[in-house]
């Protein structure tokens, strides 16, 4: 019978340190899966290795059981990238059938990964998978666990909002300002300052549709430096803060010690842009912006503390909804289990069922050839034939169903005891999976 | 019969307004994705039909009394919901904001609710006003209130998501209200075609006095004077819109201020003043 298997690591468990010893480049990755098909210990791989997690899939079906293709993965890695199986033991885990694939489904919807509902990891694992494919890794099972995993993580991202709600500072500047503002587009945003975190806000900015940049520093060069990027104007300020007329969000990451934006002045730049909306972002520590800025009208300020308690907000907001999503995989896994036990079934049968009606109908022939009968006696005799083959088979192909069908672990058992008894010629590729 | 239907009417205004009320209660993205989208059909499917039932209850009463029905509190505050409610199902339409519900539906049902209460009353119109033009005349002012309505819920809109953006922590929780932006600029649309509809309900109101000798017209009537003053708080929210930037916050208690005069006008001149506009 196939086991299907998998071994691996993650940041949940295990340091950077083991992580690196045991990740593949993607040259090692075909060259350890040409590996497993030359061995002939292993049908089917699959290696995913990205900066969180490394995890080999596989599928055996010359092993007594599951732990003994377990053993294979064990000691080709402990060989493979020269770690004690002591440490392997310590650091990854493993998982068998039904748990692989609940594994495999959970690390596909994001639910293993760092950041709950991240959207890198769905990628990552069609890449893999591609990868094995395209290096004659992945055969029919793994192909049919690995679509399935995409289809999972789809309906899990449609009915659930694991991921949703921005869970970086950047990306919530942004969901604010849709919050404020009817449209990004045509809007104008100033980069007070300079630094990473501020380009990135306005860079998310900018590709969701606002259309002006003014980056303000105190020394114009630098000003020029920024703007280059976003295709924006350089300024350089001197405590005169009519620059910000015209901008809709202000982003300020200053070295500053004291208060740059203040209240008043503030104020009188809203009177001259007639009120509109201004959302001012202070990601400067010290603060650049007066906090009592709030309290004008139409102003809205959120300095980096509030933005991270909206980024943490969200997050706890998607720890629940993972709540959801791990009904969701549980139940999808148990689904795709049973259908692979069936389809894993449905060559012996239909084998054993072939060789019964091979024989009937040769022992016909020869009984017609050497009688002279009616076409209607011929026909009665072939009828009650294939009524016996029915019911010769009946009680056996039901057992066996069962024994699918409840989850009985012997059914492995009794396909490879059909096999033997009746010298069944079963082709192993599955091809009707 | 009759009565069972109406109170069914009043049964399904009751049910979208409470459903519509509890979409908006919930604050998690959790029980949003999960529960929301049952409310919101059942809010949306109780607006339409109850909508439905009150059209076929206003044309009922159409043709028994053989012209417009506008007599009585009951003709009158079923018409306004219907007002209401048609306005509402406009902006859903145009703008697949369904959360504006939640402020206008309660309204239509306390409307629906007092006309029950009435509903077996009747009043004989005088034959001079039997024609077209108490059509023309209250259909337009009513689809102004209906209007003024709208503005006075995307008001309070912008007001609740104003509240959760100062409020920070849980301000990107709910998807439900639109931005400050929209809501803004939804409502003055709808402020102004408010305006519109009001000034021509009213220029119909007195080329209609022209016609009619019979009944005595002062210009100091009740309803007149407050018409006037409701006209000019939504003229005057305009004016200082266009000249000094009075939008959003202002904008928003200008609506509810609005919102006051417009029921002051329909209910409060016929229950406390006199006026040849009363419903009785």
């Amino acid at each position: 019978m196939n086991q299907i298997v998998s071994i691996g690591t993650s940041h949940h468990i295990a340091p950077i340190e083991f992580r690196e010893k045991l990740a593949f480049s993607e040259a090692q990755i075909i060259e350890s899966l040409q590996h497993f098909r030359e061995s002939d210990q292993v049908q089917e791989a699959v290696i995913l290795s990205t900066c969180n997690r490394v995890e080999v899939y596989a599928v055996a079906n010359a092993v007594r059981n599951a732990d003994a293709a377990a053993k294979i993965l064990v000691e080709f890695l402990s060989r493979y990238h020269q770690i004690g199986v002591e440490s392997l033991k310590k650091w990854t885990y493993l998982h068998h059938n039904l748990e692989t694939i609940r594994h495999l489904f959970r690390v596909t919807a994001s639910l293993d990964s760092m950041v709950v509902g991240e959207s890198q990891i769905l990628g990552q694992v069609k890449t893999a998978y591609d990868a094995s494919r395209e290096a004659g890794g992945a055969g029919t099972i793994l192909n049919r666990l690995f679509t399935k995993a995409f289809s999972v993580g789809k309906r899990i991202r449609s009915e659930t909002t694991i991921a949703a709600g921005a869970v970086s500072i950047s990306y919530a500047a942004v969901e604010l300002a849709k919050k404020i503002f009817n449209t990004l587009e045509g809007k104008t945003v100033a980069i007070v300052g300079a630094g990473e975190m501020s380009e990135l806000t306005a860079k998310h900015l900018v590709s969701n549709g606002v259309s002006n940049v003014i980056v303000a520093n105190r020394t114009y060069e630098r000003a020029v430096k920024v703007a280059e990027k976003f295709n924006g104007t350089p300024l350089a300020y001197d405590n005169d803060l009519s620059f910000l007329i015209d901008a809709d969000i202000v982003i300020s990451s200053t070295n500053a010690p004291d208060y740059l934006i203040k209240r008043r002045p503030l104020a009188d730049v809203m009177r001259k842009r007639k009120h509109r909306y201004m959302f001012l972002i202070d990601i400067a520590v010290p603060r650049d912006i007066e906090p009592d800025v709030s309290k004008i009208d139409h102003a809205f300020l959120y300095n980096i503390d509030d933005l991270e308690a909206v980024v943490a907000s969200n997050l706890k907001d998607r720890q629940q909804e993972a709540t959801r999503a791990e009904q969701i995989v549980t139940e999808e896994a148990k689904r795709f289990y049973d259908q692979l036990q069936i389809f894993q079934v449905n060559p012996t049968i239909k084998a054993l069922h072939q060789q019964f009606r091979e024989v009937a109908a040769t022992e016909l022939q020869a009984c017609f050839y050497k009688t002279t009968l009616s076409d209607q006696q011929e026909a009665a005799i072939a009828s009650m034939t294939q009524a016996i083959v029915k019911k010769l088979l009946h009680h056996p192909m039901q057992n066996l169903r069962c024994a699918v069908n409840d989850g009985n672990a012997d059914h492995g058992q009794y396909v490879q005891a059909l096999q033997e008894l009746f010298a069944l010629d079963v082709n192993d590729d599955n091809s009707e999976l | 019969m009759i009565n069972f239907l109406f109170l069914v009417t009043l049964l399904i205004y009751l049910a979208a307004s409470i459903f519509q009320t509890l979409s908006l209660a919930i604050s998690s993205r959790t029980e949003a994705a999960v529960i929301r989208p049952t409310i919101e059909r059942i809010a949306f499917w109780g607006t339409g039909i109850g909508f439905a039932f009150l059209t076929l209850f206003i044309a009922l009463w159409w043709l028994q009394q053989g012209h417009f029905p506008m007599t009585h509190w009951t003709d009158s505050t079923a018409f306004f919901a219907w007002a209401i409610t048609l306005i509402y199902l406009i902006i859903v339409r145009l703008t697949h904001l369904r959360a504006l519900g939640s402020f206008v539906m309660p309204v239509a049902f306390i409307a629906i609710l007092i006309s029950y209460s009435f509903a077996t009353h009747t009043a004989a119109l005088p034959e001079p006003l039997r024609n077209y033009w108490l059509l023309a005349h209250t259909t337009l002012i009513f689809l102004a209130y209906a209007a003024f309505i709208a503005a006075f819920g995307f008001g309070l809109m912008y007001l609740m998501t104003e509240r959760k953006i100062r409020k920070k922590t849980d301000a990107l929780l709910d998807n439900l209200l639109p931005s400050l932006g929209t809501s803004d600029g939804l409502g003055y649309r709808c402020t102004i075609l408010g305006v519109i509809l009001l000034t021509m309900g009213v220029i119909v109101g007195s080329l209609w006095t022209q016609y009619i000798r019979d009944v005595p017209w002062r210009w100091l009537d009740a309803k007149v004077i407050s018409t006037f003053v409701t006209w000019f708080i939504y003229v005057a929210q305009i004016g200082l819109r266009q000249f000094w930037g009075w939008h959003g916050r202002r904008a928003a208690y200008t609506a509810i201020i609005g919102f006051v005069a417009v029921l002051c006008t329909y209910v409060g001149v016929d229950l406390f003043l006199d006026s040849m506009h009363t419903y009785r």
